[in-house]
């Protein structure tokens, strides 16, 4: 039993992280970009091939992952969110951030290939056990990224510019505030974290192009749960998504769960729709 | 992969070009009146996460392709391959098949190279009335009465799992059987038929499982088999990743029992994916007697006279993915070949006649029989059960009898 709560925690990390992605972007922009559970696959994909072919010691591949997913997230910004916001107040930013996810996926596949590959071991240790990397790296990661982006949206200026950003953009742009230069931070900001937590979670779901629109789906299910824009409603509804799946195929075997995190999904949104974790906004009249 | 596919693309242009160019000069040999190309529709899937057979296959059809028509075509008509990706989607091969057999006026159609795809473009080429050659495996696709111009090309799903468990249960004595699928259409539909079989063949089935195939962790799911008192492992998945995940899980919890299953356990791919290379020992993997290296360590002749063939043009070194993708893709080309020659037309009911009572013919792959009642070609004789770490040139080693 012990392994299968593991398990479901470590899970839980990676829908935990994914979930933190769309947080940070949904602050600047109002835009949920479908992207996010793509810049966790990039950090893997990246993460392997920077370690593996490129041979870069294992902390140099870690920043180097960092910088390119820092670079994605600013291409998405100026390319699928940009303009879009620009141009209409429609969710068209649905379609841009679908299409821009398909264009990544489809990359990725002509150039790193559609089979899994693996991702290097980071420290040395023996395969096997509760203690294995591959468990704690994720978890360790969320946690870590979770706590930092608290301190930085809470301590720092940028990060008080976010929470500016995020509460009135109008009022943001009357005082002065840069609102693209600060949106296009948080991108940048997104894109690092989804890698980093793909690169940390590699061992586990090895280097695979099909990973993105899993992971976005499922980490949007634990944003869901937790309550849009809530660092701990993030990793309390990415936690308890995994480790319900978890038991889900421990008790009910692999056929029922997508069904069970799904059910569960539409069961909070009818009883609690702004989540655990979520303030039920004020509607103006 | 773009490359090799545009790479493949412009040498059957070429190919096409240059044949019907040199037709006039094509020596007798029956030669039709007009050299009105025989057009084959082709649906691999060359992107999305089914490409990598796929991509294989295609090499053996453009090769096949190519070889006919520097030869001068079939009876002087060359052929034209019209091929269509369809991305691994069922919806994108419905709609391609539809734009081959009622637009694109194909004589015959090749493929898609998966079930899934097969099961939804089987009944529109049926209806559609064009001689269709198939590679998938489920037992559904084929059925003389309602697709009498459906003929497989590979094998059956239940021939797979036959001798998965001859070898597992007569071979090696398991008794006591775990069974493990993914939760795909094909995964599913395995798992229960090998449940079936093994009890028809007096084992018990004390685990079955079915594993979604992109799930990180399956130590809950391999413990419960070991807990449940099973002897062998019995895996019945196309997904890499998940055989890769089953065989580290048998490694890092040290239970040696035998992991017997679909080809895909074989695949090179699995390979950089284990912890550690002794992982891959006691693992078995169904394949081909056609693939399969000899007691003398040497390939069937039908098998090295392709393989060296082909060899240049697939970078010249060692064969880095199955061989038997490659073989059975060049067959197919070989198979419409002589059923064109020998019907002396492309009318789809002559071909009906020539396929409904061909005995042995000699393919790479396979030396395929149809009949009248029976579509399914490739022969129990042609399975075989190799050990799954002896991969060497797209071919592998017979597992010890």
């Amino acid at each position: 039993m012990l392994s299968v709560i593991l398990s479901g925690i470590a899970l839980g990390a990676i829908y935990s992280s994914v979930a933190l992605v769309y947080n940070l972007t949904y602050a600047t922009s109002r835009v949920l970009s479908i992207t996010a559970g793509f810049t966790f696959m990039i950090g893997g994909v990246l993460g392997a091939y920077f370690i593996d072919i490129a041979g870069l010691p294992p902390i140099l591949g870690f920043l180097a992952t960092l910088a390119a997913g820092a670079v994605l997230g600013l291409a998405i910004e100026f390319i699928a969110v940009r303009r879009v916001l620009g141009r209409s107040d429609q969710h068209l930013w649905l379609l841009s951030t679908l299409a821009f996810s398909t264009i990544i996926q489809q990359i990725v596949a002509l150039t790193w290939g559609t089979e899994p590959r693996r991702f290097p071991r980071l420290f040395k240790q023996d395969f096997g056990g509760l203690l294995d990397q591959k468990y704690w790296l994720p978890i360790g990661a969320v946690l870590l990224v979770a706590a930092m982006l608290e301190l930085f949206l809470r301590r720092t200026i940028i990060g008080k510019l976010f929470v500016a950003v995020s509460d009135d953009t109008q009022a943001a742009i009357a005082r002065g505030i840069p609102v693209n230069a600060v949106r296009a931070a948080s991108y940048a900001l997104a894109g690092m974290v989804g890698s980093l937590t793909g690169f940390a979670a590699g061992q586990l779901t090895f280097a695979y192009f099909a990973l993105g629109f899993m992971l976005t789906l499922n980490g949007f299910i634990a944003l869901a749960i937790g309550g849009l824009g809530s660092t701990a409603g993030a990793l309390t509804g990415g936690m308890l998504l995994g480790l319900l799946t978890a038991f889900a195929t421990h008790f009910f075997g692999g056929a029922f769960q997508n069904s069970i995190s799904t059910g569960l999904l539409i069961i909070l949104l009818l009883a609690r729709p702004q989540g655990l974790f979520g303030v039920r906004g004020a509607r103006m009249v | 992969m773009k490359d090799i596919d545009r790479k493949g693309l412009t040498i059957t242009r070429r190919a096409v070009t240059a044949a019907a160019l040199a037709m006039p000069f094509v020596p007798g040999k029956g030669r039709a009146a007009s050299a009105e190309p025989v057009k084959i529709g082709w649906l691999p899937s060359l992107t999305g996460p089914l490409a990598t057979a796929a991509i294989g296959f295609d090499h053996g059809v453009r090769f096949g392709v190519e070889e006919t028509n520097k030869a001068g075509g079939i009876d002087g008509r060359p052929i034209e391959l019209v091929s269509r990706d369809t991305g691994s989607d069922p919806t994108n091969a419905v709609n391609l098949a539809q734009q081959l057999v009622f637009t694109g006026k194909v004589n015959f159609v090749a493929g898609p190279v998966n079930s899934g795809e097969s099961l939804a473009t089987v009944p529109i080429i049926a209806r559609a009335g064009i001689p269709n050659l198939v590679t998938g495996a489920v037992e559904e696709l084929i059925n003389p009465v309602k697709y009498p111009l459906a003929f497989r090309v590979v094998n059956t799903t239940t021939q797979w799992i036959s001798v998965a468990n001859d070898y597992g249960i007569k071979q090696l004595g398991k008794k006591k059987i775990a069974i493990v699928g993914d939760t795909t259409g094909y995964g599913t539909s395995s798992a229960k038929l090998a449940v079936d079989m093994v009890k028809a063949m007096g084992a018990d089935v004390v685990y079955m499982v079915l594993i979604d195939p992109n799930k990180t962790d399956l130590t809950d799911e391999i413990s419960k088999a070991r807990d449940s008192g099973a002897e062998a492992l019995m895996v019945w998945t196309a997904a890499s990743g998940l055989a890769a995940r089953l065989l580290n899980t048998r490694g890092d919890l040290g239970w040696n029992v035998p992991i017997i299953g679909h080809p895909v356990l074989g695949a090179p791919s699995i390979q950089q994916l284990l912890n550690k290379p002794s992982y891959w020992d006691n693992t078995i993997t169904i394949g081909y007697q056609s693939m399969s290296f000899g007691p003398d360590g040497k390939l069937p002749e039908r098998t090295q006279k392709l393989i060296d063939a082909i060899r240049p043009q697939l970078g010249g070194g060692p064969i880095q993915f199955n061989f038997w993708w490659i073989a059975l893709g060049y067959d197919i080309i070989q198979v419409i070949n002589y059923a064109v020659r020998t019907a002396k037309s492309t009318d789809p009911a002559e071909i009906k006649k020539v396929l409904n009572r061909k005995k042995d013919f000699p393919g790479v792959f396979a030396q395929y029989t149809w009949t009248e009642t029976n579509h399914n070609g490739v022969p129990d004789s042609s399975m075989a059960a190799n050990l799954a770490n002896s991969f060497k040139d797209g071919c592998y080693k017979l597992a010890p009898r």
